[in-house]
């Protein structure tokens, strides 16, 4: 994933072609956080504790269910991807770096969670038939956040 | 570490156009209020002084010495109203809350400082900060704030799925 070029509105991207066919596998995840896997604080104090985290996670499930909606469009919307020689050209609109951010971090951590968030010594212990899926997409998923960032650092 | 914003300042009335008075600290201020009243009360006795010792001095330290009273008399300053004006928020007055981002092995670096610079809208230097905070000492606190804006922020880090919470300061 490489910066071609980028406007005030329109980031427009360069991709191989299985790159593009990796990106689109990974993109499928979303979302991959448990629901209310998110706590809101890590002490009793907070005034009305559970009400506040009942809205913390309803307003997560919310704007997950947003992005997925979104994402679903993004992926079927031919314009995006267009065809070139070496691979394909990705377009995307001036806030959607940003979600595609979010998005690829999602799948990053909710794999991470799914391995049961291992630390980085024991990582590859787990690696096996089983968890290579989850390897798999926390990898691939690393790996385009951190191209994004750079195209989006370039900028 | 916690950022609590608001300042005290204290605002007196001076002498108009002099420059000096913009620097006077307060305490100087009320110091001449103060003066002016004693003046006040020794108008009266110099009149008394005046009748009972004129004749005793001779027209030379007549003019001296009232020359210096006179100068004595002067105030510094024109008196004025000392206010002090708290435009703390009320906000700094009340429990506050404190957004902590808490370190895990799976979100990178970059990305963390990213993510602080878009919320936060800080300096990449500052981001950079708080993020080796988090990496080497376990936690950073971000901010501190009133419950509703620390939720607000908690929210956002969740979105971008960083490991913050809010924690109420003690």
């Amino acid at each position: 994933m490489k910066l071609i070029r980028a406007s005030k509105d329109k980031f427009l991207l360069h991709l191989g072609k299985r790159e593009k066919h990796l990106l689109v596998e990974v993109l499928k995840l979303y979302p991959r956080i448990p629901p209310g896997h998110q706590p809101l604080s890590k002490s009793l104090s907070i005034p009305d504790r559970e009400a506040n985290q009942r809205l913390l996670d309803e307003a997560l499930a919310e704007q997950r269910a947003e992005c997925k909606k979104h994402l679903r469009a993004f992926l079927a919307d031919p314009g995006r991807f267009e065809e070139d020689q070496t691979g394909c050209r990705l377009s995307l609109r001036k806030s959607e770096p940003e979600w595609l951010l979010q998005i690829f971090n999602d799948i990053r951590v909710g794999s991470w969670i799914s391995l049961g968030s291992p630390e980085p010594p024991m990582e590859i212990k787990l690696l096996n038939a089983k968890t290579a899926p989850d390897f798999w997409a926390m990898e691939m998923a690393g790996h385009f956040q951190m191209q994004l960032l750079a195209a989006m650092e370039d900028r | 570490m916690s950022e609590i914003t608001g300042s005290r300042a204290v605002l007196g009335s001076q002498r108009p156009g002099s420059g000096e008075a913009a620097q006077t600290p307060p305490g100087r201020a009320r110091n001449s209020c103060a003066l002016r009243a004693e003046d006040g009360s020794r108008s009266g006795n110099t009149s008394q002084i005046r009748s009972g010792w004129r004749g005793l001095l001779d027209k030379s330290l007549f003019l001296f010495y009232f020359a210096v009273m006179v100068e004595t008399a002067t105030p510094e300053m024109l008196p004025g109203i000392v206010q002090e004006t708290e435009d703390e928020s009320k906000s700094g007055l009340e429990p506050g809350f404190l957004v902590i981002c808490w370190n895990d092995p799976v979100n990178y670096m970059e990305y963390v400082t990213h993510v602080f610079r878009t919320i936060f809208g800080w300096p990449r230097k500052k981001a950079e900060f708080h993020m080796l905070q988090v990496h080497e000492q376990g936690k950073s606190v971000l901010t501190r704030e009133s419950l509703e804006k620390a939720e607000h922020y908690v929210h956002q880090l969740q979105k971008y799925s960083l490991h913050a919470t809010m924690e109420q300061d003690a």
